[in-house]
Formats: C-alpha cells, structure tokens, sequence
C-alpha cells in the first residue's frame, strides 16, 4: 500500500509536469491548428534561463538571503524570455506560412526545433547543467510514504498555474479573444479582434507555461540538459491528443494519466516497456473515443 | 611590355615554390569518428578532444617521424549507422592515415566494415560490443576494456570490500549499459550475491521515481549502476539521494567523468566505481591533463582519456611504421607495449587491449584510487 | 518606395534588437557576472550577415541584378522547352542512362551518399501514397522500414534466405504491419492519427530494442548476408559463379533499380482508379465515400501500399549496412521522412526526389561546419519551406485537404 501511494505521489508529480508543457501545445493547436514540434525547445530553453539566472544569484549570494525572492525572479524573468523566444519563433517560422498548408507549417516547426535545440548545445555547452540547491531537500514522512518539499511546491505550483490559466481563459479580454479566433477566425477578426496579437499571445502563453515547467523540472531532477526537450515534448503531444486536443481540461488531464500510466508502468510491469504502455493506452482510448477523453471543441472551452 | 612578362615569370616562380613548399611539407591526417551532434554530443566531443590532444602533444615531443605535422580530420557520426558510414567512406576518400572512433558499438560495426575495405585502420575508445573486435576485421582496435573484465572486478569489489549480500541492478538499455549489467548479475549468482532485481530505465528519460522507489522497497546492500554515460547519472544519482535510498552505489567506467562529480557534487560522495588505474605521477598523464585543461577546461573525462590513448597509440605505430601502410600499421600495433595513460596498452589476436580496472571512489572533488581487486589491497 | 523600404528597415533593426535579447541571456549571463562581449560578436556576425541579404534583396527588387537574372531565366525557360519538346521516353532513357554512370567514376563517399538519397527515395514516395495521396498524416512510418530491415535481417542469418526472395516477404511483412496500425486508426482525422501512428512508431522500436531474444536487443543483428547473384563466368567455359554484391557500385545499381522501379510502381499507382479514389479521399472524405469509394478499404490499401515500399527499402538497408539495430529507426527518422514528403511537394513524384536529394544531402554538405551542422541543417529546413511553402516541386492537382478548408 506504501508502495502504491508513493508511486502515486511520483506519478502526479510527472503527470504535472506533462500537463503543463501539453496546455501550450494544446492552445497552440486551438489557435493555428499546428502542431508546434518547437514547443518542447521552449521547454528546454526555460529550464537553462532558470539555472542561468539561478547560478547568476548564488553567485551573487542572494540566492542565501533572499531564496524565495530569487526563485520567483528566475521563473518570471525565464517565463517572459520563453515568451519573446516564442513570439519570434512564431513570427519567423509560422506567420509566413498561415496560409500554406498545415503541413508546411509543421515541417518548418521541426526545422526551428533542431535549431534550437542546437542553439541551446553551443551556446550552453554540451555537458548537463546543474541547478543550485535552493531548498534543502528536507522529506516528509508519511508512515512508510515520504514526499520532498520540492515535490509538494511542484505541486502546489502547477496547480496554481493551472488554476490561472483557467482565470485567464475565462475571464479575461485576451482568454475571450483567444477563444474566439479559436473558434472562428473570420468571424472574430470581423468583430475587431487582431488575429495577429491573440496568435502572438498565445504563444508566449503557452512557452510561459513550457518554461515553468522547464524550471520545475530542473530543481526536481537536478539538472537540465539540451536535449531534454525531445522526449517530454513527444509525451506532452500524447497528453494534448489523449485529453481531446485544443481542450484545457483534457490537456491537463491527459497528462496527469500519461503521467500515472508511464510510472505504474514502470512500478509494477518493467521498466524499459513503460512507453509502450503508455502508447497503448492512448491507442486505446483513441480507438473508443476518436476524439480524445474531454472530446474536442465541444463547447467554448477551446483555446 | 617585356617588364610585365618578367614580373609574371618572377611570381609564377614564387607561386610554384610556394606549393612544392607546402607539398613537400608532408601532413599526416588522421581522423575521428563520434557524434558531435546529437543526445550524445557530449562524449563526441570527449572522444574529438582526447585525439586532438594526443596529436597535439605527440607533434610536440618529437616523437611524429616520417611527417612534419599531425591534421585531424573529425567527423560527425551523430550516433546514427547511416550517418556514421557516410562520414566513414568520407575520411576514407579523404586518406585519413587511421580512426579513432566511433562512441555507439550501432555506430563503429557498420563503419568498421567500411574502413576495412578501405583499409584504414580503426581503433574504437568507446564500444564495447564484443562483436566489434570478434569478426574477425583485420584493422580493428579497441582501447577501452571488455565487459568480462570490468565486471569481474565489480562484483569481487562487492563480495570481499562491500560484503553484500544483495544486489539491485539497473542498465538504460544502450549497447553498453545492458551487457555489462548482464555480466554483473551473472558474476554476482555465482559469487552468491543474490540479485534482488535487474530493472531498465530508457535512455533520455529524466524521471526515475518509479524505479528509485522499488530499489528502496527491495532495501539491497549494493545498487549496480549501469547508465550509458555521466549525462544520465547525474540526474539519477541526485534522485537516488533525494529518495533515500541506503544501499552503497557502485557504478561504471561510461559514467565516469569529472562532470558527475561537479555536477552531483554532494550526492556523488561516495560513490564507487569500476575503471582503469590511472597513475597520476606519470609524466604521461600530468602532460595530458595540462594540455587538456589548457585546452579545453576543466578535466578530462573517461572517453577522453580512452580516445586519448587510443590515438596516442596510432600514432606511435604509424611513426615506427614510418608510413601509413595499414599492413605495416598493424604489424607495430601487434608488437605494440607500452604504458598508457589509462593503462598499459597491448592487444590480444581480436585487437582488444588488456584491462586493469580498480574500484576509484569519489571523495570531495576527485576520484580517488581506492581498492585493486587483482591484488586485494587498498590504496 | 521609400516607405516601404523604410519599413522594411525597421522591421530588420527590431528582428535584430530582438534577436540580441534572445542571444544575450544565454551567452552573457554566467555565475562569474555579466559579460556582453562574446553575445555581441555572434550578433554582429548574424547583423552583418542578415544585412548582406537583404542588401541583395533590395537590388533586386529595384530590378538592378536584371541584367544577370534576366538572360538566366530565358536560358532556364528555353532550355526547359527544348527539353519539354522531346518525347518523354528519349528522357527518361537519357535520364536513367546518366543515374548508370556515377559508379564508373565517382568515389565511395559521393556513392554512399547517393545509396542513401535512394534509400529515402524508396521511402519518401512510400510515404507520399499515405501522406501525399490519400492526405493521412503519418508519423511513424519508419516503423516499416524497420519492420523490413528486421525481416530480412532475421531470415538471413536463420535460414541465409536470400536476399531477392526476402525482398518480397519483407514487403508483405511490412505490409501486414501496415494493416494492423491503420485498422484502429481508421476512424481517426488529422492529428489524432499523427499521434498514433507516432505511437506505433515507437512501440515498434522499443519492442526491437527489448525483444533480446528476437532482436538481440540494443546490440543489433550482425553478420547479414549483402544481396547475392549467379554471375556467368567465361573463364573456364561457361559456369556460373555465386558472388555476394558487397561493394558500393553493384549495391549503387541494386538501388537504382530498387528506387525505379518505386518512382515507377508510385506513378502508376497515382494515375490508376485506386490512386484517383485516394486523391477523391484526401480532397473530400465524405464526398468520396457518397461517390461510392469505399473508403475503410482504400485507407487500409494506402496503409498497405506505403508500408510496402517503407519495407522494401528496409530490406536493402540490412542487405548494405550487413547489420541493424534500432537506433537507426528513431522518431526523427519518420519526422525526416515527412520532411522529405513536404518540403518536395506532395504528391509530385519529382518534387519528392528533390526534397530527398535536399534533406540527405545538406547534413552532408553542412559537415565542414562540424558541430554546427546540425545548426544550419534545421535553419535551412525552415528557410527552406518559407520561400517554397508549396514545395520544392508542387504536385498539378493538389486542393485543400477537406479538413482545413473548415
């Protein structure tokens, strides 16, 4: 049973982090109908800013004094720089082609991603970077099941910034306009809604999120390399599509199954066929619902 | 006018001097083969390095005879046999006087067979299939040590040092990491450590916590440790910790570098691992070291210092050759003894290099020598 | 005209201001402080580069390079008509009689190069029948190229089946695999697919990489037998002698013919019923099926038809390698594929071997840059598509897939 639970507590912990790379491949989707191979790269891209910036303030010794006040620093300032990477990206590589076919888009989406990612090995390096302890890593001890400090604020992050996507999707002038070029482009750009302006936002939206979760996953783990982008941005795909694509909901909840799914995988069957049944479970359930769990479009919920 | 013609008659004299200068002046190329792009650039860039130096150092000391100068020629395998064998015919066309190359054994079997045809000599730094050197290729070499071997020393490590009863086992499913991991858990049945387990990661994975809470549930006295390079074993080591995992930690030469130490810095103390007894007070190493720090920074890790031998080793077979006949190449190379920087180099019939591996330990911000299971003594 | 150069201008100093902001975190903050010099040297480098460009961009708007442009396009155009004149089999004999010659006298590394060029050929109108015909997004389709590669590779060291007759069961192998990865995906559209078959992509290999005992694992099959012919040997009177074709040339026409008789086999196909019906798909799926496709049928024949060439062109890359592991059957790999398939033009059999010939050879090209080459590789692949976002050579018939037109 302790078993069970902690590899529960690891798998949200996964699953969080695919949910929160899946939300911006998902808003991208909704909004241009691509499939945005890069995304992963932004996600790579704020996991370096944030043990750049990290390192820059331990250098610095802030990183003693003042832990919180560097943390929420790096993340916002590595947030706003994977949103200006992705708004260049989009007006370089993407805005010519709006009206290409969607493959062309796509091709060129996996040329900005081999850019990038070699952009990122020459000027990083190609040795793994390690981020700076910033909390002790102190554990809590439930009976037999432990959770790290690290693990319950990665939580509690990705949750608040679940739950304000949410807030900026629904209640906001962008979130509306978002929704509504989703839905139908000619329409709202008839009703005075710059297309240009609300493709851009969502972009640096859903980078701001990769790039979060980019740094989340640095302090986790430990350390950030490259490439890390590739593999979790395949998964995060999966979850976008398994969770109905262009639905929040279903991103958010597409990544916590394939999250869950790849860690009981590994816990109880073996684990170098975890991706597999991973797969297969997405196969499957493609296969019963064609249109993922949440469905997609079904109301206004898409982005 | 007849001033003019003479002008040009004077410079196409210089210009035809100047290129018999250069022609007479006679470059030895010499080529390497690892990925340089790619998820494994950076053990690429080890193996580029560890040549570069070696040629470097060799021209220094006088030791080149025959040629005026050393080009190295490096090629991108990108880990990929298609790629690996287009770059192989390149250096083949480009008369690269030997390899030193490639990292993934999916790599070097493929582009072995090319340069055999060729013939060019190859010595591989990094692959540790065993068919790489047992099919029998007239002009294959390898430097770093086989499976067999390294596990051995493993397992008496854990045995008679560690007194283990029980050993968990992981590999990340490369080449490398699985067979060696195999060999391990084979040495240990029969030295009568039970294995508790022999679980798979994939490589590029980030997150073991599915894993990391079995090994901790399965409580063993040792973790074998098998990653395909310190890329991977860092993040582990650093989870393996946060986890709480007790067992001791005995890992591998591919995850051996500098950077697992730097990088993991805390978490890393500790941990023990197999690779070759390197004497630092031999005028050898300290020269290497130097030149690599000078050159590249930091300190050099274990591919670098296989590809640095490896090519170091070449080179004096093609100086005492005094040519680059790959008959003649290989006739020095079988006759070849001599100390290394990793160890002290001579090949078998198959072309692979004898092995002294010893368990190292990482204390502060070094390895340390710490046990030789050939003799049973500590350092 | 000022105005718009003026703009022009602007839009280049803000991409450029950009672009330092985006360079300079990543190069000039480091734990020993700020620094700016090594950042702005690569943005000078990318300034000045990008200025040259444009500069060019500018003279040729003003119509200043027409004196060198002009004659080369009228040269282009009459030598495109004189070519066009000719009856199309003196140029396909013409053509298929220079694709002869290379062996005689270019070297290993322009043959190995060009085996690999025809190896994607194989692939990318294999691809094309599922992507470019019948309009179904696939991201897996070096699946059955491994699929293939492992048939064949099993069957020779076995059995030392060999390997014109595996040729065949490595196509119906791959064929089979076809069907059971579009049987589920059938009710399926658009990225929903891409995803799936990106997963049976990867179950594909992960199951060849762990499989040991089949597939001996990350450690890859060895010692396969390269493609084998009866030879007549004149020496001694008339007897015919076995020889493996293990060298570049004989491997160079073996795929020569391999990859004809794909360009031709795809033609065909494209031009019969099968292929309009596919097209009709692509274009209008519902439309087709009330025309009376049968379109459950035609998707899976499509599945089957690409899977076959993927499979074909596997079995001659065991035959050459002589060994296979899963390494060379990555994800990238399908999305290289797919590259190839776009950046030529969909459906146009040309345009597909142009994009092959692209995509094979820039990283070839690119390797003087070292560890740069990657770098330029995906750079090139997007400047690529934003000045031919139709393709290299975009197929006549070609409309909005049904689903974007929404």
């Amino acid at each position: 049973m302790d078993f069970f639970l902690q590899q529960c507590i690891n798998g949200l912990t996964l699953g969080g982090f695919y949910a929160l790379i899946a939300l911006g491949y998902t808003m991208v989707f909704g909004v241009i109908q691509l499939i945005n191979f890069a995304h992963g790269e932004f996600f790579a891209a704020g996991g370096y800013m944030g043990v750049i910036l990290l390192s820059f303030c331990a250098s610095m010794g802030f990183l003693e004094t003042h832990p919180l006040l560097c943390l929420g620093g790096s993340m916002l300032l590595a947030m706003g720089y994977c949103a200006m990477l992705a708004m260049a990206v989009e007006k370089i590589a993407y805005m010519p082609l709006r009206r290409a076919s969607r493959l062309s888009m796509l091709l060129s989406a996996l040329g900005m991603s081999i850019f990038l990612q070699n952009g990122l090995m020459l000027t990083q390096g190609v040795y793994s970077k390690s981020y700076p302890t910033v909390f002790t890593n102190k554990v809590l001890h439930l009976g037999n099941v432990s959770i790290s400090y690290m693990q319950i604020m990665t939580l509690a992050l990705t949750a608040g910034l679940l739950v304000g996507l949410n807030a900026l999707v629904f209640r906001t002038r962008i979130g509306t306009a978002m929704r509504a070029t989703a839905q139908d482009k000619v329409m709202s750009a008839l009703v005075g809604i710059n297309a240009n302006r609300v493709i851009s936002m969502t972009f640096a939206i859903g980078a701001g999120l990769a790039a979060a979760a980019g740094i989340m996953v640095g302090m986790y783990y430990g350390t950030v390399r490259y490439d890390m982008g590739f593999v979790p941005g395949i998964k995060a795909f999966a979850a976008a599509v398994l969770g109905g694509i262009g639905n929040i909901t279903g991103a958010m909840l597409g990544g916590l199954i394939i999250g869950l799914v790849e860690i009981f995988a590994a816990a109880y069957i073996s684990g170098e066929y975890k991706d597999v049944f991973a797969f297969i479970i997405l196969i499957a359930m493609l296969y019963f619902r064609p249109t993922g769990i949440m469905g997609e479009n079904v109301d206004d919920t898409r982005v | 006018m007849q001033r003019i013609i003479t002008k040009a008659l004077v410079l196409s004299a210089l210009c035809v001097l100047l290129i018999s200068g250069t022609a007479v002046a006679k470059t030895l190329k010499i080529g390497t083969l690892s990925p340089i792009t790619g998820p494994y650039a950076a053990d690429g860039n080890d193996i580029k390095n560890g040549a570069v130096i070696a040629a470097e150092i060799f021209q220094q000391k006088g030791l080149l005879k025959g040629f005026d100068k050393i080009e190295v020629v490096s090629e991108d395998s990108a880990c990929d046999p298609r790629q690996a064998v287009a770059a192989a015919n390149k250096l083949l066309s480009q008369g690269v006087a030997f390899v030193d190359g490639a990292y993934c054994s999916s790599a070097t079997i493929p582009s072995s067979e090319v340069l055999n045809e060729g013939p060019i000599p190859m010595i591989t730094p990094a692959s540790t299939n065993p068919d790489v050197t047992l099919r029998g290729l007239k002009y294959m070499w390898r430097m770093c040590g086989i499976d067999a071997h390294q596990s051995k020393s493993a397992v008496e490590f854990m045995a008679k040092v560690l007194k283990a009863k029980t050993v968990f086992i992981i590999d990340d499913k490369t080449t490398y990491s699985q067979h060696l991991a195999e060999y391990v858990a084979e040495a240990a049945k029969a030295a009568g450590i039970q294995v508790l387990a022999h679980d798979h990661v994939n490589e590029g994975d980030m997150d073991f916590s599915a894993v990391l809470t079995k090994i901790k549930q399965a409580n063993p006295d040792v973790f074998y440790m098998s990653l395909q390079n310190s890329a991977a074993g860092i993040p582990f080591i650093k989870q393996l910790r946060q986890a709480g995992v007790k067992a001791q930690v005995l890992s591998q030469d591919a995850v051996y570098h500098p950077q697992f130490i730097e990088k993991a810095h805390d978490a890393a103390q500790g941990v023990y691992f197999t690779f070759g007894f390197i004497d630092d007070t031999t005028e050898m190493y300290k020269t290497f070291l130097k030149a690599y720090t000078a050159k590249v920074g930091g300190q050099p890790g274990g591919y670098a210092f296989y590809s640095f031998d490896a090519a170091w080793t070449m080179l004096t077979a093609v100086s005492k050759a005094g040519s680059t006949d790959p008959e003649k190449i290989r006739a020095e190379m079988m006759k070849m003894d001599m100390p290394g920087v990793t160890k002290r180099i001579k090949f078998d019939q198959n072309g692979d290099s004898g092995s002294n591996y010893i368990i190292q330990v990482v204390k502060g911000d070094k390895f340390v020598n710490y046990y030789d299971p050939s003799t049973g003594k500590f350092y | 005209m000022t105005l718009e150069y003026k703009k022009i201008f602007q839009k280049w100093a803000l991409g450029l201001a950009w672009f330092y902001l985006l360079l300079w975190p990543l190069m000039g903050i480091t734990p020993d402080g700020l620094s700016f010099a090594p950042s702005l040297k690569v943005w000078a480098t990318v300034a000045a580069g990008t200025a040259f460009f444009l500069f060019i961009w500018i003279l040729k708007q003003q119509g200043r390079l027409d004196f060198f442009s002009r004659p080369a396009i009228s040269l282009g155009r009459s030598v495109g008509k004189a070519v066009g004149a000719l009856p199309n089999k003196l140029l396909a004999v013409a053509a298929i009689a220079a694709l002869c010659l290379p062996p005689l006298f270019a070297g290993r590394y322009v043959l190995d190069v060009s085996i690999n060029v025809m190896i994607y050929v194989c692939l990318g109108l294999g691809l094309n029948i599922v992507v470019g015909l019948c309009g179904l997004l696939d991201l897996g389709y070096i699946a059955f190229y491994g699929v293939g590669a492992y048939t064949y590779a099993l069957l020779s060291i076995n059995y030392a089946v060999p390997f014109w007759l595996c040729l065949p069961v490595a196509a119906g192998m791959a064929a089979i695999a076809g069907c059971i990865i579009g049987y589920p995906t059938l009710r399926m559209r658009g990225d929903y697919l891409a995803i799936v078959t990106l997963g049976f992509g990867e179950i594909v290999r992960l199951i060849l990489n762990n499989w040991m005992e089949l597939t001996n694992g990350p450690n890859g099959i060895l010692g396969i037998n390269a493609p084998g012919v009866w030879w007549p040997n004149w020496a001694d009177g008339f007897t015919l002698e076995h020889i493996w074709l293990k060298k570049l040339p004989y491997l160079y026409y073996v795929i020569l013919g391999l990859a004809l008789f794909t360009i031709l086999a795809v033609h065909r196909l494209n031009y019969s019923r099968i292929g309009r019906a596919w097209e009709a798909i692509r274009e209008d799926e519902t439309a087709a099926e009330l025309m009376g496709v049968n379109t459950f049928r035609l998707k899976l024949l499509a599945y089957a038809m690409g899977a076959v060439f993927g499979g074909l062109a596997g079995a001659f890359f065991a035959a050459r390698m002589r060994f296979v592991s899963p390494n060379s059957f990555l994800f990238i790999e399908s999305a290289m594929v797919l590259s190839m398939v776009v950046l030529g033009g969909m459906a146009s059999i040309p345009g597909i071997i142009l994009g092959t010939l692209a995509l094979i050879a820039l990283p070839e090209f690119f390797r003087d840059f070292e560890q740069y080459r990657m770098l330029a590789f995906g750079g090139a692949m997007t400047i690529m598509m934003l000045f031919r976002p139709k393709g290299l050579w975009p197929a006549k018939r070609l409309g909005q897939r049904s689903e974007e037109s929404q």
